[in-house]
């Protein structure tokens, strides 16, 4: 088999490894794309995000939920931990560079959507800060100077913690208009985004993980 | 019949009797910050005494014409109950509902004591309902509501392990849910027996944004189910979020009543469920009550009543921070506009 169509087949095992929610098949071909010297950071973005996407679409159908993400979620993990270590500096130049600070508000311990959306920004090459959940709303605006990060996302799963991402907003934009501000939950609308002065949202943790491979696709779509 | 109170108004229209007019009510947390501040007391606190979660229900309720007082407010009481820790934020200047910082990591390892009713603040919540049949009881209904067995579940087992074992270690979390059951059973019989009028059964975290239909299907609907079959009458299940997808499903699991939020497409439920079951929903807990204008908040009840609702009523918690005006407009609007039947009960 030749180094082409051996990439394609390898590409397409971790696409359907994610799919099919194939944990250990996915860690084997990562480790196989590494042992035939194939390029990492491809097998990356055009197999296990490739295959995100086409859970995305299975979002979108009603045909996977929640659960189901969760699993392709950890599919694409055990993928990305093995192949992450071995990007190469030259593919760095192509990656999307960019910072962003992620956590779910205080008064809210749900991080279902905070952690896949953190999943689908680390694999399109973001430096994620995790402050992680029931995050004190200073802290926040705090995290985005130390680190001048470009994108807060915010995540609060329930209408009785949604106000604090306000406050947040309020905050940041303070200090720093140009940050961009992203909200995600069953509560917000685009009303509450608009209201609160965020630049984007999600309503849910699929909707979340589309957004994110919408903006994942168009970055593999610059780099064919 | 004489002048109708409040609490006739209720418990006839959960009955499908006939009322005056439509009754303003939830079966979710209700409680507002301008009646607690008349209190003088902080959140935080309504939620640590019985006196203050009655007496803040029972404000909430005096002060915009509510039909009837709900307790408790948070989802927390049964976790800490079973032995979990609890985050008050009593120093917080915002508002923020008490949560559960630690949860178990397996379903395998919840344990249910014999003696939760005792621990934490169960105890507190049981005098609260108590209170309110004291205090209320003769003119208002009383509502209450535990989480239905997913949800609860998730609320004492991280969610995402909760979710991935549904489908990769089904039988430990049924075999979780089959507990959790027994535990509603008990406790739901347990709160009417001491005063509650009715209960409502907050499925949330199984709407079809969530889990899929299938799944609904095979671990949840059987409990909910054995629930409604154990409990009397008036049963209502409440799911929010997207339930246009399983909403034949809710109404085949043994409720009366079947409350939806306002992600639910009223009208094509209504034709789908019927005219004999009640509808419950939807507005906006947080829009209507805190933002909305007058001419918004009218339409909004008025959309609820023309597509089939047989109250109008949250499709959530109303958030604490509403303005006064604001839902003593929902509540009037309702009254008013609530005068004609609704599908499942006609009027005197």
């Amino acid at each position: 088999m030749g180094k082409k169509e051996l990439r394609e087949e390898l590409l397409k095992a971790l696409s359907d490894g994610v799919v099919n929610f194939e944990e250990e098949k996915v860690k084997e071909t990562a480790q196989k794309v590494l042992d035939e010297g194939l390029n990492a950071y491809d097998a990356v973005m055009n197999g296990l995000a490739a295959g995100m996407e086409i859970v995305g679409d299975l979002y979108d159908k009603h045909e996977y939920f929640v659960p189901e993400l969760l699993m392709c979620a950890d599919a694409l993990y055990g993928g990305l931990d093995i192949l992450r270590p071995h990007i190469k500096m030259e593919d760095l130049d192509q990656r999307l560079k960019g910072q962003v600070v992620i956590g779910t508000v205080q008064g809210d311990v749900h991080d279902i959507g905070k952690n896949l959306i953190k999943m689908m920004f680390e694999v399109a090459g973001f430096t994620v800060h995790d402050l992680g959940r029931d995050v004190p709303l200073e802290k926040f605006a705090e995290e985005q100077m130390r680190t001048d990060s470009e994108i807060v996302a915010l995540s609060a799963m329930m209408t009785t913690t949604m106000m604090g991402m306000k406050k947040v907003v309020q905050m940041i934009k303070e200090k720093n208009p140009n940050v961009a501000i992203m909200l995600g939950g069953a509560p917000v609308t685009k009303d509450v985004t608009d209201l609160f002065g965020a630049d984007g949202y999600a309503e849910s943790a699929g909707n979340a993980v589309q957004e994110a491979i919408k903006m994942i696709s168009r970055l593999r779509e610059m780099q064919k | 019949m004489a002048v109708m109170t409040s609490r006739d108004r209720v418990l006839r229209l959960l009955a499908r009797e006939p009322v005056d007019t439509m009754p303003c009510f939830s079966g979710q947390g209700m409680v507002t910050l301008p009646a607690i501040e008349t209190l003088g007391i902080r959140f935080p606190r309504v939620h640590l005494t019985a006196e203050n979660m009655a007496n803040s229900a029972i404000r909430s309720m005096e002060m915009f014409d509510f039909d009837s007082a709900v307790v408790p407010y948070d989802m927390c009481t049964i976790p800490e109950a079973l032995g979990l820790g609890v985050s008050i934020y009593e120093e917080a200047e915002e508002i923020l509902f008490p949560t559960i910082p630690e949860k178990w990591g397996t379903p395998e390892e919840v344990r249910i004591p014999s003696d939760y009713p005792q621990r934490g603040r169960m105890p507190l919540v049981s005098q609260a309902i108590s209170l309110l049949k004291e205090k209320i009881g003769g003119t208002h209904a009383i509502g209450t509501w535990i989480l239905g067995p997913f949800t609860l579940a998730g609320q004492l087992v991280e969610l995402d392990i909760l979710m991935k074992m549904a489908i990769k270690a089904r039988t430990k979390v049924e075999a979780l849910l089959d507990k959790l059951v027994d535990l509603i059973i008990d406790l739901g019989r347990h709160y009417r027996e001491i005063g509650a009028d009715y209960v409502n059964l907050r499925e949330m975290g199984t709407g079809a944004d969530i889990l899929s239909p299938r799944m609904f299907e095979l671990i949840v609907q059987p409990r909910l189910r054995k629930i409604f079959e154990s409990w009397d009458s008036p049963k209502i299940l409440h799911i929010c979020g997207s339930t246009d997808l399983i909403i034949e499903l809710m109404n085949d699991c043994g409720a009366e009543a079947i409350s939806v939020d306002h992600k639910n497409t009223l009208s094509e439920t209504r034709s789908k469920i019927g005219s004999e079951v009640l509808l419950l929903g939807d507005y906006d807990g947080f829009n209507l009550p805190g933002q909305a204008s007058f001419e918004e908040i009218e339409q909004a009840v008025r959309r609820c009543i023309e597509s089939g609702v047989d109250a109008v009523w949250p499709g959530c918690d109303i958030w604490p921070e509403i303005k006064s005006e604001n839902l003593k407009a929902i509540n009037s609007a309702i009254k008013e506009l609530g005068r004609s039947p609704s599908p499942a009960v006609g009027r005197i």
